[in-house]
């Protein structure tokens, strides 16, 4: 393997050593947290304590925070460039390579975001403990500090343009908690039939000064925000542009990436035009669809399941992730590498894409191809036309009969067709990686292709 | 008295009307009361709206405005005090005032009006032409002492409305957008073009060996020169450096002997033929054709796409024998 982790330098060590004191400084606060709330854990040590011992949960945490101390007054001992490079906590090397192989495979990738989405609807109610959630803002910070070893990955996640896609992740993380912790909260008075947590909750205050001066405080806080961002990270500027030399890899801004990872698997006119117009219009027909007159005004999730699922998978694991693929994942001749490779431009990905037409009359017929474009690409027609015209009538007997008793004839066709174009994309990118289909249907003679 | 107000007019009105006719409805009475009186207090007298009440707040106002024009109003201040109490009575009021079939006519009512301002000073009743469309101040100066002199003849009547500033402001508006909006459209002829020529030649066929791309022309004219065997036959091509999906450039990767798109990861082999990522078709080619001096000519005006079975064409390549 190219040797590309050349240098952990004393200034990236000092700068982790504080990142371990801001870390040692969160947890302590949460030790007094948990000492003024006084919860107690009983420690069998295996069998080594017969019934057990009552200690307190505080201790804990105490035990950790002295250790990210240690950890962080480690860091600061290191000097000179070789204490640096020998330094002994990093990420493992075993850790890395795992980790590289299952997110650089876009399947193992996409797999996981969906998996882990599945994880976060299933597991809701262990997820909203505010424990739970402090333990895994802990493994996150910790991971990144471990990464932060590497020099692939500082690379990366240290770039101008991608640092604050980083804090957004977290804030993310956070929003996406906050409202299931809401949710949970309020799900749970609804079948004790207690009073919403909004309405028992819901002591009015004045507009000056509480929400004035919250604004305010607000806007000074952001502005001092972005003036620090503005001066600690340059702006990348690149060469001058040239019609005929395209940067490698080229990117679009973030929040354009998940149309660019979408490009990578459809026509421009679909990907560029079709779908994002339908995103907004689907968008927007939302109210229109919706039947559900539950979940006004209070946060919900078992009330609203399917509404609050479907949104957030097309969300989280269709747009959140192809962000951070496109932003984290894509180098060099748009490849995937994994988070610790280095951005190899030679490196090889072995994609050689065929289209449905010709695997099925070179492949399945083992005949050549029909001259007439239209009969070439027929199965391909049929396949399209099958799932927009079948489906829906199907769908409507089977999984979604009381959707489509509740909604009527045309609120179930723009119901229907918006989740099927919305589920296009993921079958698509499937379909590319496990058979390397290039398209359905493709007719390059017309500009036509699916 | 200076200005007055129509809240002052209205007020007065009902406060004159409640004192001068003790009529019907007790509920009336004691609201005309109030209003004497100037106290607010009568609130729970408020009577329900008489089934009568006919008069609209034009023709209170109305009524006010001729009132006014009479006589000074000092009470209308206090009266307007008064004014919630009042108001339900002042329908029945109003009715009563003007007795029905006689309502004054919008001219006879602001003749009224504007008597009744003592700022303005009375002035004669403007003639009609005032009223006639706005003309050059030049036109109605000559116009005015022979006014009621024979009507305009069409010429003069023509020649009034071109030079009127409404036309010439709107003409010259006019003129100034459309010299803008040419103006803009000559932007887009410019007087020299630095693009480079459509036709240019790339030296000797021998410069490019065999199963090779050169590079060299792509910053300058956005092509490959590629020699290579395309269907059994060895030849010289020029491919423009277009990617068919969207646009960009791809690099050539001469150890992976292959085109590799950096926007979406389309792929092309060294024929141009795509088989990896996105891009939906062959690159395209580029006319090209040996000289009479020996040399390669290159013309990108002219495009070969493969797909289109325009690859046949023995204009897209220079065969090496």
């Amino acid at each position: 393997m190219f040797d590309a982790h050349p240098d952990l330098t004393e200034a990236v060590v000092h700068g982790l050593g504080w990142l371990y004191v801001i870390l040692f400084v969160m947890n302590a606060w949460w030790t007094v947290v948990a000492y003024r709330r006084g919860t107690h854990t009983r420690v069998r040590l295996f069998g080594l304590l017969e019934d057990g011992q009552e200690v307190p949960t505080a201790g804990f945490w105490a035990l950790y925070s002295a250790l990210l101390l240690m950890v962080a007054i480690a860091h600061f001992q290191v000097t000179g460039s070789y204490a640096a490079e020998n330094f002994l906590i990093r990420m493992p090397e075993w850790l890395k390579v795992w980790i590289d192989a299952v997110i650089a495979d876009p399947v193992a990738y996409f797999t996981l975001s969906v998996v882990g989405f599945a994880a976060v609807i299933l597991l809701r109610e262990w997820l909203v403990r505010p424990t739970v959630a402090w333990v895994l803002l802990n493994v996150a910070l910790v991971f990144m500090a471990l990464s932060m070893t590497d020099f692939d990955f500082r690379q990366i996640v240290g770039k101008p343009d991608n640092v604050p896609i980083v804090a957004m992740l977290f804030i993310l993380g956070f929003f996406t908690w906050l409202y299931f912790r809401r949710a949970v909260e309020n799900d749970r008075r609804i079948a004790e039939g207690r009073p919403l947590f909004e309405q028992e909750d819901n002591e009015k205050v004045l507009v000056w000064p509480d929400l004035v001066y919250t604004e305010l405080i607000c806007m000074v806080v952001l502005s001092v925000v972005l003036v620090a961002w503005g001066i600690v990270l340059q702006a990348p500027l690149e060469e001058p542009a040239s019609a005929v030399k395209t940067p490698n890899p080229s990117k679009a801004p973030w929040y354009f990436l998940g149309l660019q990872e979408m490009l990578v698997y459809y026509d421009p006119w679909l990907a560029g035009v079709v779908f994002p117009s339908l995103i907004l219009v689907g968008l927007m027909a939302i109210p229109y669809i919706d039947f559900n007159k539950k979940g006004n005004g209070y946060y919900t999730f078992k009330e609203r399941a399917f509404a609050v699922s479907v949104f957030m998978f097309g969300f989280l694991p269709l747009w959140v992730a192809m962000i951070i693929l496109g932003t984290f994942l894509r180098g060099p001749n748009w490849n995937i590498f994994g988070i610790y490779e280095y951005w190899d431009v030679h490196k090889l990905e072995v994609l050689n894409n065929v289209n449905l037409s010709e695997w099925f009359w070179l492949t399945l017929m083992q005949t050549q191809q029909p001259q007439s474009i239209l009969v070439r690409e027929l199965p391909g027609i049929i396949a399209v036309l099958a799932y927009l015209i079948i489906l829906p009538p199907l769908l409507a007997g089977t999984v979604f009969r009381r959707f489509f008793h509740r909604m009527g004839f045309i609120r179930y066709m723009v119901f229907v067709n918006l989740a099927l174009l919305m589920a296009a994309l993921p079958i698509k990118m499937v379909l590319r990686w496990a058979f390397n289909l290039k398209y359905i249907v493709a007719i390059p003679e017309w500009f036509f292709n699916i | 008295m200076g200005k007055k107000s129509t809240k002052d007019i209205l007020a007065q009105l009902r406060a004159e009307a409640a004192a001068k006719k003790g009529e019907p409805a007790p509920q009336q009475e004691s609201a005309a009361g109030a209003a004497a009186g100037g106290g607010p207090a009568e609130k729970p007298a408020v009577p329900k709206k008489p089934a009568a009440a006919g008069g609209s707040t034009k023709d209170i106002l109305a009524a006010a405005r001729a009132q006014a024009a009479g006589g000074g109003a000092p009470a209308a201040k206090p009266a307007a005090a008064a004014k919630p109490a009042a108001k339900p009575a002042a329908g029945a009021k109003a009715a009563a005032a003007k007795p029905a079939g006689e309502r004054p006519s919008v001219q006879e009512m602001l003749r009224a009006a504007r008597e009744g301002r003592p700022l303005q000073p009375a002035e004669p009743p403007r003639e009609a032409a005032a009223f006639r469309k706005p003309v050059s101040p030049a036109a109605a100066k000559k116009a005015r002492p022979e006014k009621t002199a024979a009507p305009l003849t069409r010429r003069q009547a023509l020649i009034e409305t071109i030079t009127s500033p409404f036309v010439m402001a709107w003409v010259a508006f006019a003129t100034a957008t459309a010299a803008f909006l040419l103006a803009t459209l000559r932007f887009l002829i410019p007087n020299i073009l630095v693009e480079p020529p459509s036709r240019f030649k790339i030296g000797i066929p021998s410069d490019y060996p065999p199963d090779m791309v050169s590079t060299k022309w792509t910053p300058e004219f956005g092509v490959w020169v590629v020699n290579t065997v395309y269907e059994g036959q060895r030849q010289i091509f020029a491919l423009i450096s277009v990617c068919t999906h969207l646009g960009c450039t791809p690099n050539w990767l001469d150890g992976e002997q292959k085109f590799k798109c950096p926007c979406h990861g389309s792929g092309f082999y060294i024929t141009g033929i795509n088989f990896e990522g996105p891009a939906p078709r062959p690159l395209e080619r580029a006319a090209i054709a040996l000289a009479p001096d020996g040399t390669l000519e290159v013309d990108k005006s002219q495009k070969f796409q493969q797909e289109m079975g325009q690859w046949e064409n023995p204009s897209s390549y220079v065969p090496v024998v």
